[in-house]
């Protein structure tokens, strides 16, 4: 079974004379458990391609399934888009992006009760996650207390808490040092083996390539694999 | 997990002084409210309390209250004498602008027969009805009098021997009653210099039409100005009398205005107060608009601060309610939370309003569900704002 699964996606902007190909026929699989890296200078498609696996951006073109799911051919299939993010996607921000009203277990106990879980049980797995990526002592500080490493393990721990099979990162170590970017390009690869979740960072970063396990690079809309070393 | 009460429990200082700011501005609108019922109150006390059916004015005129009405002071016993009255008694009343207990206060004087006749102040916070013909007056308490202090009016003085409570005229001014000659007489008074003015033109012209100096000294006292004239007359009818007919009578032969209490009142209500208390309507209407706006745009102004935090939720797949509720929770709880303090305000300190303040359940329960039904309305520009944003708003730097 594949965690995500990307044939021949296209996707332009505008029409005519004006169109803009942002996505010209990407193609991708990753597994389980996959930690793959997706780089690329500003302007080369990182987001668009994102913002479509994420079921925001409705692509021209292409099929998008996760594990095994067809969720876009050549249109979208009909499914609850909120719900199907809610249950399979994780998403991991470069800002962090916490609800700055909310502490960190309430951060991620959110995630759980929009899935539907009880704020009890919520709660208390939220507390296990933080655990598991070693924060545990900070569960009910807020996030503007948390330095950005914390508030980062915190968000990754948001993304893993309705374990989804594929979490979406969007330039994680951006807003973090060279060690602190590293620690978390160690935990995501970590999360991934662990929960066999596919993990898929956008990052601009090749400081940090060296931790994932595969390397797309986007060039002009198309999608280059780098060999495996 | 209400995260419209973890917001608020996150920024409690500045909620809390944004409550304060709304509950000020609805205490003003509860404040009105108290001020427009408290003027159709006062407006019709002297009314409603003199135990009247019937008020017997001046011919053509719209007394004794909208408008000024002399009646000689005799016709009582006219009035008295149709059929059905069981009770008529003379009844005058002025406002005048005088210095007592050491400041200049504006009151309104009414005369009335001490000896059992309609009009007097009813029952009193303190001490005893007026019983002497001369020198004894009933105040009201917001003139700060105190039984037993000495009050100058015209040329006597005047001991207070009750007081009334919330005895006031259309204007909001306190009563005091005296027996009705002491009220003519200060009302009539004039100072020595006014006197002799005023014999000194009469006696010019007597003189003009032809008369001796001694035919105009002679004539001179016939045309000094009546002092014996009272405002109305009020009238008490015997049981199952019908009002119309007393009046109908009194109009065709006695040659007076009458007036049943009810009309009196509709007289007073939509004469001299109709202005009043359109005036008070339209600015309670205003209060009410701009404490919406105000909670409208505070509502706006806190959702956008959480926009990205919204468009965070929806990247996660929150349902609209989520958002929805969210804004509203927060709109209601500002809502509500400034009407209860408001009301608590406006009833701690209704008391020291110089006014009448009168607050009806009623209409504090439409002002209520007024503010209700706006603050859900005001929170639709925010919602409609937090609806429209897309979910790629979280993504990015």
């Amino acid at each position: 079974m594949e965690a995500l699964r990307v044939i021949g996606l296209r996707k332009v902007y505008g029409s005519s004379a004006l169109a803009v190909t942002a996505l010209a026929g990407i193609d991708l699989s990753v597994q389980p458990g996959e930690l793959a890296a997706l780089l690329g200078p500003s302007g080369s498609g990182k987001s668009t391609l994102l913002l479509c696996i994420s079921l925001i951006l409705e692509p021209s073109a292409g099929t998008i399934s996760v594990n095994d799911q067809v969720i876009y051919d050549n249109a979208w299939t009909g499914l609850d888009v909120r719900r199907f993010r809610r249950e399979h996607i994780g998403f991991i921000f470069q800002g962090h992006n916490l609800i700055p009203f909310l502490t960190a277990r309430d951060n991620i106990a959110l995630a759980m009760t929009l899935n539907g879980t009880g704020d009890r049980d919520a709660r208390k797995r939220a507390l296990e996650l933080l655990e598991y990526l070693e924060i545990g002592a900070r569960a009910e500080a807020l996030p503007a207390s948390l330095s950005g490493g914390e508030q980062q393990r915190v968000a990754i721990g948001r993304a893993l808490a309705n374990e989804p099979p594929l979490i979406l990162a969007d330039e994680p170590t951006a807003s973090l040092d060279t060690d602190r970017g590293m620690k978390v390009i160690e935990l995501l690869r970590r999360v991934a083996r662990e929960r066999k979740s596919a993990v898929i960072a956008v990052t601009h970063d090749e400081r940090m390539i060296a931790g994932f396990d595969s390397i797309y690079r986007l060039k002009d809309g198309r999608l280059e694999k780098d060999p495996p070393r | 997990m209400d995260l419209a009460i973890k917001d608020v429990q996150r920024h409690l200082g500045r909620f809390l002084a944004t409550i304060a700011g709304v509950s000020l501005l609805v205490a003003i609108v509860l404040i009105m409210n108290g001020i427009y019922e408290g003027n159709i109150m006062d407006g019709v006390w002297l009314i409603d309390h003199t135990g009247a059916d019937l008020w017997v004015v001046e011919r053509h005129r719209g007394g004794p209250f909208n408008e000024q009405s002399r009646v000689p002071e005799n016709a009582y016993h006219s009035v008295a004498a149709v059929p059905g009255v069981v009770r008529a008694s003379p009844f005058i009343a002025y406002t005048v602008e005088r210095m007592v207990g050491g400041k200049s206060q504006q009151f309104t004087i009414i005369g009335y027969d001490v000896f059992g006749g309609l009009g007097g102040p009813g029952q009193l916070a303190a001490g005893r009805p007026i019983d002497q013909a001369h020198y004894e007056m009933v105040a009201d308490t917001k003139l700060g009098l105190r039984l037993g202090q000495q009050v100058h009016l015209g040329v006597h003085d005047y001991t207070v021997v009750g007081l009334a409570r919330g005895a006031v005229d259309s204007g909001g001014n306190p009563l005091v009653y005296l027996s009705l000659p002491d009220a003519q007489e200060v009302l009539y008074q004039l100072d020595n210099e006014a006197i002799l003015a005023s014999r000194a033109a009469a006696l010019q012209s007597l003189l003009r039409a032809g008369n001796t100096p001694a035919q105009a000294e002679r004539l001179l006292p016939l045309l000094a100005a009546p002092t014996d004239t009272i405002s109305a007359v009020l009238v008490r009818l015997a049981p199952g009398t019908n009002p119309t007919v007393v009046a109908r009578h009194i109009r065709r032969w006695l040659y007076y205005n009458v007036y049943t209490t009810p009309q009196e009142r509709q007289l007073m209500l939509k004469g001299r107060l109709r202005k009043m208390t359109a005036i008070l309507g339209l600015f309670r209407s205003l209060l009410v608009l701009v404490s919406l706006v105000i909670i409208a745009l505070l509502i706006y102004v806190l959702t956008i601060e959480k926009i990205r935090s919204i468009a965070t939720l929806k990247l996660m797949g929150a349902t609209q309610w989520v958002i929805v509720r969210l804004i509203l929770e927060q709109s209601l709880l500002l809502t509500l939370s400034s009407f209860a303090c408001a009301y608590i305000l406006v009833h701690l300190t209704a008391g020291r309003f110089p006014r009448t303040l009168v607050f009806l359940p009623s209409e504090t329960a439409i002002t209520f569900a007024v503010m209700l039904v706006g603050g859900v309305i005001a929170s639709g520009l925010a919602i409609w704002h937090a609806l429209r944003t897309p979910p790629s708003v979280a993504l990015g730097g």
